[in-house]
């Protein structure tokens, strides 16, 4: 197309707004998709960013830095108590006969709780709770970072005991704008790169699809005969298996990964457009226009791509936009089955999948944010499909 | 005698029905033999350097198949044509020299492609097939527009912007600009109004004047062979009945149709006529009449028209025509 012609498309294109809106939000999408890493707070696939405690967190939920923990040991002879190797910040003191204070030097930071191990039989940390089974004293939000063990008997001459003392943890100023999800990945970043993700999987299996099921249906139509018959009725026994099951028998010999649900993807879509394409050029190929260019003596290749292919384009690219729809779906159904994409790389639909078993304990954002893009996401492709439809064909417009 | 442009002896289209595997199972099982369609049925006619053959006839009787075949698109179930003395087998193998048989088509609306420009659907094949080179491929499209009577502008425009006519012109563009030998035109006008008719018979006119070339004529209308055409083809469910010069077909028709035909062409005259139709329907071609396909409406049918096919016999130099009563029904 000339840089003329395309100006003039582009300008026929601009008459409508939902055709520019849907344009609008597809490219948004699709730059969404080329530029996930740049655009997305943190990355999704490394594992070991992720922290428990970040998960399942409300949309607009602060991340918190889980406490720091020190561990000190001291070994404690008549009655002195001596670092028994690095103890940090942490520091002892006597504090009368049958009683040994254990606090944190520094007064910046905040104990969130203090917890005292292996004391000897006889002594108690003074505030603290006791672990049921194991002589483990704890104190939460120690007062002045500090603890007091106390004897009922005169201290042994020589014991040792342990210190874990933890800080309180930190809200920093990164917000999860739209929530995390049960392993406290943010949210926003999975969205984008499952954006990118399915976006990827769909054009790339659908236009496969195309390509191969069109290619296809143009031999048929063109070849008949014997040709047609096996093409057609190779389409008829793929088409008489759900999609899903096609899917599912693929991915369960091939084996799980993007490229194996792409080819069982297109396994499964070829056969609409060679079924559509098919019958499309059989109508192009009875008008008086194939016959003009067969006087002509134009070569069938010819024919086939430049005249008939043209006139079944509008219909076969309806069909792609609707197709993405579909390989979106069918990639997220396997996934959610467990036998497409790898969990550490999710889809939207995978999300969607994942959030699903939170939906009932009211945390719904884990799949209300995949949800609404790929819903606004599949309208807006539609209706950039059905508005390039339109302009396809010359004789729809105006 | 010079040789003719073209030529078709004993040509024939047999066209087998669709039918299903099982119903062509039960013929084979049965010894029945599946029934054919001869839409064409060993036609012999030729068209000389710069003559314009018209080949008249009711619809259904074969002419745009045979039209297809003289333009090699549709192969023959049997006969053989030939292009200046050279079988059409080698003829159409060689692309560039092909192009010398063009056809101009009866649609104006499905015979060229949506959703080409005018430009490339004129220049397509010109180019392709190196008829002029590529750098002047333009001018040579605009140089043809204007032969047909059409803007340079129009270069660049879609079809479905025209008129009709103009659709026709454009049809005819295409034809030209591969620089033919032969044009076959089927019903090139009548799907048009009558007044853009007359424009578009003027064009073909002054074209053949022109470039002198041979042109073979198809139409159902008697007036617009008569006006068109040296020599005309009278044919009747598949078969020639009937072809002489025109003077002397009209002046002088012998075949019964072919009298029927012209008893019933509109024609402006103070005199009353009777006006005598045809009797009975067109038979189907599924199952003609044997021996004379015209004889069950014929009136002046013998009993041996049942049985005997008719072959094409001179009756004058250039008159031939396919009747076994040939004295009967000379007037």
């Amino acid at each position: 197309m000339s840089r003329a012609s395309l100006a003039e498309f582009a300008g026929r294109f601009a008459e409508s707004r939902v055709g520019l809106a849907s344009l609008a939000v597809t490219l948004f999408f699709l730059f969404c998709a080329l530029f996930a890493p740049l655009l997305s707070p943190t990355d999704p696939y490394d594992l070991s960013r992720l922290e428990l405690i970040d998960a399942l967190k409300p949309m607009g939920s602060p991340q918190v830095l889980p406490g720091e923990e020190f561990r000190a040991n001291f070994a404690v002879t008549d009655g002195v108590a001596t670092p028994d190797g690095d103890v940090g910040d942490l520091a002892t003191a006597s504090c009368g006969e049958r009683c040994i204070a254990v606090r944190l030097a520094s007064a910046e930071t905040e104990l969130a709780s203090l917890q005292v191990r292996s004391l000897p039989k006889g002594m108690s940390v003074e505030g603290a709770s006791k672990h049921p089974v194991q002589p483990w004293w704890t104190v939460n939000d120690p007062e002045g970072n500090g603890v007091r063990i106390v004897s009922d008997e005169p201290l042994p001459a020589a014991f040792s005991f342990s210190v874990i003392a933890k800080t309180a943890e930190q809200p920093t100023d990164f917000v999860f704008v739209a929530g995390t999800d049960a392993f406290g990945r943010d949210m926003l970043s999975a969205i984008l790169y499952g954006i990118r993700i399915s976006i990827f999987v769909g054009v790339l299996a659908a236009g496969s699809a195309m390509v191969i099921g069109t290619g296809l249906g143009l031999l048929a139509a063109w070849r008949g005969g014997v040709t047609d018959a096996v093409i057609m009725r190779t389409v008829d026994f793929m088409l008489s298996f759900p999609a899903i099951l096609v899917g599912l028998s693929i991915l369960a010999i091939l084996g799980s990964g993007v490229d194996k649900v792409i080819m069982a993807v297109v396994l499964v879509q070829w056969c609409y457009y060679a079924r559509t394409s098919r019958s499309l050029a059989l109508s192009e190929l009875n008008k008086e226009y194939v016959e003009a260019a067969r006087c002509l003596r134009l070569p069938a290749w010819r024919i086939m791509l430049r005249h008939v292919l043209p006139n079944c384009m509008p219909q076969i690219i309806v069909l792609f936009t609707l197709n993405i729809a579909a390989a979106i779906s069918l990639e997220s159904s396997l996934s959610f089955l467990g036998v497409g994409l790898p969990l550490t790389q999710p889809s939207l639909g995978m999300l969607i999948a994942n959030g699903y078993e939170f939906i009932f304990s009211q945390k719904y954002w884990i799949s209300f944010g995949p949800g609404l893009v790929l819903l606004v996401m599949i309208v807006a492709m539609n209706l950039l499909g059905d508005r390039l439809r339109d302009l396809n064909n010359p004789r729809f417009d105006r | 005698m010079t040789q003719p442009v073209f030529e078709a002896r004993d040509v024939s289209r047999i066209f087998e029905p669709a039918q299903g595997a099982l119903q062509r199972l039960g013929d084979r099982l049965a010894g029945r033999q599946p029934p054919l369609v001869r839409a064409v049925d060993r036609v012999t006619l030729s068209v000389s350097e710069g003559e314009t053959l018209g080949i008249v006839g009711e619809s259904g009787c074969g002419k745009s198949t045979l039209a297809r075949m003289i333009a090699g698109i549709l192969p023959v179930s049997g006969g053989e044509r030939r292009y200046r003395g050279e079988g059409y087998d080698s003829f159409l193998a060689r692309k560039r020299d092909a192009l010398k048989v063009q056809m101009v088509f009866q649609d104006p609306m499905s015979s060229l492609n949506p959703r080409l420009k005018v430009g490339e659907i004129i220049g397509e094949a010109a180019a392709l097939h190196g008829v002029v080179p590529r750098a002047q491929i333009r001018r040579y499209v605009v140089e043809t527009l204007n032969r047909v009577g059409l803007p340079a502008d129009a270069i660049d425009r879609y079809p479905h912007e025209f008129s009709g006519g103009q659709r026709q012109r454009v049809g005819i563009a295409r034809a030209l600009a591969v620089k033919p030998d032969l044009l076959v035109c089927d019903e090139a006008v009548a799907a048009l109004d009558v007044s853009v008719q007359a424009q578009i018979i003027n064009l073909l006119m002054d074209i053949k004047q022109d470039s002198g070339l041979s042109m073979i004529f198809i139409s159902h209308d008697l007036g617009l062979i008569r006006h068109l055409c040296d020599r005309v083809a009278v044919m009747y469910l598949g078969r020639v009945v009937e072809l002489a010069g025109t003077e002397e077909l009209f002046s002088n028709p012998t075949h019964p149709y072919t009298q029927m035909l012209l008893a019933g062409m509109p024609q402006i005259s103070l005199k009353r006529r009777t006006f005598m139709p045809i009797k009975g329907e067109i038979p189907s071609p599924l199952a003609p009449p044997p021996g004379c396909h015209f004889h069950p409406r014929c009136l002046a049918a013998t009993d041996h028209c049942s049985t005997r096919r008719p072959e094409l016999v001179e009756l004058a130099p250039g008159h031939t025509h396919a009747c076994l009563n040939a004295g009967l029904t000379r007037n």
